[in-house]
């Protein structure tokens, strides 16, 4: 085991497929010879040699695209989009081309590449550069979504998603870069598919994505310790695919069901999980399901105002409290 | 064809399936009995529309399901028979209904909601949420409530070793139900008076032969007493009437309500509607059909209904007196106990005699709320009057 | 950094004319793209293709140039208007002709359609129906065969519109800085869709007049010239098989019909079409085939092959029934699933 942090295990998941597979290269902006704006991909091009660590313009479409053209002709590349926000400006290439055209074209080709990128708030970023849009992708056919919340899982989340032979997006909460945690050294991968129970309970079922789940384990712990209430914590880790069976399992027996994002407030991931429980698990309900959500607004920049907006373990308290019998 | 709930009565929305008398696949003819239906407290035979197969059968015996809800399908010779979706609830047709009435369990006696959780513990368990205590917000049962109920053997027939366990059916529940919230409800006083029947007896001797030959039924106490409770409500309307929040409604009209017990199988109470109006044959008339109706399931959910005064005879069982529970919305109860040959004080200018009287208790519990014992009394002391010293010749 | 400016040029002015064999095998290419394009139109008025198509008659030249060109393991990028494209990859006329039909036979299954032509196989690396975005996927082709050191080159084509999108400008920039073996080819054919390109375009010639600001040499020529196409794809594509980095070609063309099937191109000047029809790429050609001595007979027999081909792949494709229904849910994935929960 070593202790990393959150960004050093990016460095070190890319680092572990790019020894073994010599098809995966990387691009994107500043990543090679900065090593990253968020100094998460340090060392690789040093590693890797140019060839493979390459620096591009400022040109998110040129960079997915060409990233597409790559994983179509035999490489497994690797493309950066320094902001998730920036999805925006090559959404067409991600969600026109990349996804849709291995349906298209009857099978004839796939497209093993990844697209990580920088999400979500709690660094006074402002609006432009603070949005979680795993969402977004969650939404379109075709494209996998993942959103590690450890280092540990960071490194397998990554190491898998670059095995992936379909496009993933891997999403890197920045607010959570500077974290540390174990890791384990050598091989390690984490399959996509498979959330985590990270706390057993017995009275709620609490899931959370990416940065709310240290929040919603805090919260787990306040709801034991000051209110005797049971919550089980679920890292639901992978959105793309679903692992509903563990979801699944966890609402029937606690008969309640919390969900925690940073998205805004409508079709957020939540809305999504809440809903199929909802269809699927009716009967086993004992309360209606909340979402804990960020209000329906872009992220404001003020540290009081963006920590006022996003959920916090206390939202979390108060939303099983409510709930409660 | 369809057999569709039927509405029992002008502002009933629903009906419970009692008893099926056929079974899916059996022959139906036009006419034939098919099942008995229930609302509150009125039970209705329900005859095939058609002569064919029962080819489906949509909704089970004990559900409750909205009135107009498809509740099986007759394969008519001939007709093309319809998908029919099950008991789907129906748009109600009454015209002051509300929008929807929730079908399924029968309302809980806790306070809150239902979960879905709990509705399926209780169906899988068969188990009446009235039986379950709540130790949810606001009183609501819960799924741990259900569980622990279960796991009590409360269900389960665990005293079978030292008692038998009959289970309520819907009269006993729903009788059990209206008891407890009446008594919840008003502060009830008894007070009683007794009665020298000696009028009475003049002219009901008289006539009871020619009466139980002509009617097929006896002429008993029971429409006199009526008809001068009738009498001494028109001076003492207040009894007449109901508590609605912080006013007492004193209703225009006497619709009495009179107790008929089902072969010690339930109670209803059926109303006679402006029994003021009715003479003491009128009433004994009313009387006999609404017993009649009763005892065969024919009484309609309006026949129920609207009653403004409860008149109860366990008489013809011997009994003394009775405290009779209140019948809500009303505010007074009338019990007619035993009319018994007693030793009875009677006085006369000649002095006191002891002679052999037929004396009757009537035992009134009324509604504190809306009136106070001295108008009760001085209404007892009314009725007193008016069946003593009337002359009763004349109402027949 | 391209550092011979002016080769493309060069390759223009002394550009020898093709061997007999290349230019029958032009004209074949010419011809079995105009009888499939036109049997398109003939089985879009009967109502057996659906939805629309966007047909490239009178443009023939500049596929059948480059098709001829190219070799086989080279990647072609084109748009919705790429039936000929495709074509001249080798791919099956049946396969093309059924799907536009939507049928079972359709080189995509009908899953597609007549905006996404796809033969991996063949190279053609499908079709591509929001404008510009496969430039960029071209670009990253050409990256991979450059990261190989297969020798592979990606061609790609686009219309004057595209010129003024975003992702033309992204992607020209990165294959410059890059060296990328990627020929972009501007098929401009005087309109974006129903306006006329001059309109819209800040410099007079939409493609060539962009190159300088990407480092790149300007070249503009005649599309409807299936020599002088074929010379120049040949100088393009050896440029970028020896490390010489991209080309930006403008070739000048013209489009029989409308931008769409919808669109009978009522916009345009009766005297520039008529005009244009003079100059008719394929019917030139074939004067010019005579007036240099190829045998008339071959140039019928020629004819004759390609007309009934076109025979043989409607006949097919109208027998192919529609595609099972099973196949609308499957290969979203690579694992050939669409699941995306357990």
């Amino acid at each position: 085991m070593a202790q990393l942090s959150y960004r050093e295990a990016v460095a070190a998941g890319i680092a572990q497929e790019m020894r073994r597979d010599d098809k995966v290269v990387f691009i994107g902006e500043d990543i090679a010879a900065a090593g990253g704006v968020f100094k998460t991909t340090e060392g690789l091009q040093a590693e890797f040699g140019k060839l493979r660590v390459r620096d591009t313009p400022i040109a998110e479409q040129a960079i997915i695209g060409a990233t597409m053209g790559a994983a179509m002709t035999g490489l497994k590349p690797i493309a950066e989009i320094m902001f998730s926000d920036f999805f925006a400006v090559c959404w067409d290439l991600v969600v026109n081309q990349i996804a849709k055209t291995r349906y298209m074209t009857d099978g004839q080709c796939s497209f093993p590449l990844v697209i990580r990128a920088a999400n979500g708030g709690g660094a006074r970023f402002g609006a432009q550069h603070s949005q979680s849009v795993e969402n977004w992708a969650m939404a379109v056919p075709g494209l996998k979504v993942v959103a590690p919340s450890s280092p540990a899982d960071v490194k397998g989340l990554l190491a898998a998603a670059i095995q992936d032979p379909d496009p993933v997006l891997f999403f890197e909460q920045k607010s959570l870069y500077g974290t540390k945690g174990d890791v384990p050294e050598g091989d390690h991968i984490e399959p996509l598919g498979k959330a985590k129970i990270l706390r057993e309970g017995s009275d709620v079922t609490i899931v959370a994505l990416a940065a709310m789940v240290r929040r919603a384990m805090k919260a787990a712990d306040t709801l034991q310790n000051d209110h005797g209430i049971s919550a089980e914590v679920i890292d639901v880790r992978s959105l793309v695919p679903l692992d509903t069976t563990t979801i699944f399992e966890s609402v029937s027996k606690t008969a309640r069901l919390v969900t925690v994002e940073e998205n805004p407030r409508l079709c957020g991931w939540g809305a999504e999980v809440s809903s199929l429980v909802a269809e699927e698990l009716f009967w086993d309900l004992e309360g209606p399901i909340v979402r804990v959500t960020t209000p329906h607004i872009p992220l404001p920049s003020a540290d009081a105002l963006e920590d006022a907006v996003m959920p916090s373990a206390e939202k979390v308290v108060a939303a099983v409290l409510n709930l409660a019998d | 064809m369809d057999v569709l709930m039927p509405q029992l009565g002008e502002t009933v929305l629903e009906g419970t399936v009692a008893v099926w008398h056929k079974g899916a696949g059996d022959s139906v003819e036009k006419g034939e009995m098919l099942l008995d239906v229930e609302t509150d407290k009125a039970a209705t035979e329900i005859v095939a529309p058609a002569t064919g197969v029962l080819s489906t059968i949509n909704v089970q015996e004990g559900e409750t399901v909205d009135v107009g809800t498809v509740l099986a399908v007759i394969a008519v010779e001939g007709e093309v028979a319809a998908e029919v979706a099950p008991a789907a609830a129906a748009n109600v047709p009454a015209s002051d209904a509300p929008a929807s009435v929730a079908a399924g369990l029968p309302p809980k006696s806790s306070g809150g909601k239902i979960s879905p959780a709990v509705r399926r513990l209780l169906k899988q368990h068969n188990l009446d949420i009235a039986d379950i205590s709540g130790s949810g917000r606001d009183g609501r049962v819960t799924r741990h409530d259900v569980l622990d109920h279960i796991d009590s053997g409360a269900g389960a027939g665990s005293s079978a070793a030292t008692a038998d366990r009959i289970e309520f059916d819907r009269f006993r529940k729903i009788t059990a139900e209206h008891m407890v919230r009446s008594k919840a409800t008003s502060p009830h006083v008894l007070q009683a008076i007794d009665v020298d029947f000696t009028a009475v007896d003049a002219v009901r001797m008289r006539k009871k032969d020619d009466w139980k030959s002509d009617k097929g039924y006896s002429l008993t106490y029971m429409p006199f007493v009526a008809r001068a409770v009738c009498l001494a409500l028109a001076e003492f309307p207040k009894v007449n009437a109901s508590v609605d929040g912080e006013s007492l409604l004193v209703h225009k009209d006497v619709n009495l309500a009179i107790a008929i017990d089902l072969n010690h199988a339930g109670l209803v109470a059926p109303v006679v509607r402006d029994a003021g109006s009715l003479s003491v044959s009128g009433l004994a008339e009313s009387f006999n059909d609404l017993a009649t109706r009763a005892k065969t399931k024919r009484l309609s959910a309006d026949d129920l209904q609207g009653g403004t005064y409860t008149l109860s005879n366990p008489g013809p069982f011997g009994t003394l007196f009775t405290a009779p529970i209140i019948n809500q919305p009303q505010v007074g109860i009338l019990s007619m106990d035993a009319v018994k040959k007693r030793a009875h004080v009677v006085e006369s200018e000649a002095g006191d005699a002891i002679e052999i009287r037929p004396v009757g208790i009537l035992a009134h519990s009324f509604d504190h709320r809306a009136i106070d014992g001295a108008y009760s009394a001085a209404y007892l002391q009314k009725l007193k009057a008016v069946l003593e010293q009337s002359d009763w010749s004349q109402e027949f | 950094m391209n550092t011979s400016k002016g080769q493309l040029a060069t390759a223009i002015e002394n550009a020898a004319t093709p061997d007999s064999n290349t230019r029958l095998e032009l004209y074949r290419q010419m011809q079995a793209c105009r009888m499939m394009e036109q049997r398109a139109y003939d089985l879009f008025m009967q109502n057996l293709i659906k939805g629309t198509s966007h047909l490239a008659l009178g443009q023939e030249a500049v596929a059948a140039g480059f098709g001829t060109a190219m070799r086989d393991d080279d990647y072609t990028f084109c748009t919705y208007r790429g039936h000929n494209h495709t074509l001249v990859r080798g791919v099956s006329m049946t396969g093309i002709l059924g799907e536009l039909m939507g049928r079972e036979c359709g080189l995509l299954r009908g899953k597609g359609g007549s905006m996404h032509l796809m033969d991996v196989e063949k190279g053609a690396m499908g079709s591509y129906a929001i404008i510009g975005a496969h430039m960029p996927i071209a670009a990253g082709a050409a990256w991979s065969a450059q990261y190989r050191e297969s020798g592979q080159v990606a061609v790609c084509f686009f219309g004057d519109g595209t010129t003024n999108i975003g992702a033309f400008h992204e992607s020209l920039n990165f294959a410059a800085i890059w060296d990328l073996p990627v020929v972009y080819v501007c098929e401009n054919n005087l309109y974006m869709e129903y306006t006329p390109i001059g309109e819209v375009t800040a410099v007079p010639n939409p493609g060539a007049d962009r190159a300088s600001a990407y480092g790149l040499e300007p070249v503009l020529i005649d599309g409807n010239d299936a020599d002088l196409v074929y010379a120049v794809a040949v100088a393009a594509l050896e440029k970028a098989r020896t490390g010489g980095g991209p080309s930006l070609i403008e070739v000048q063309t013209y489009r029989h019909g409308g931008h769409s099937r919808a669109d009978p191109g009522k916009y345009r000047p009766d005297e520039e079409v008529a005009a244009w029809m003079k100059r008719d790429p394929v019917i030139t050609y074939r004067q010019r085939l005579l007036d240099d001595g190829i045998d008339a007979a071959a140039i019928d027999a020629i004819e004759a092959e390609q007309s009934a081909r076109v025979d043989a792949a409607e006949e097919t494709a109208r027998n192919s029934g529609p595609p099972p229904l099973d196949i609308a849910d499957i290969d979203l994935w690579a694992d050939g699933s669409s699941t995306w929960r357990n």
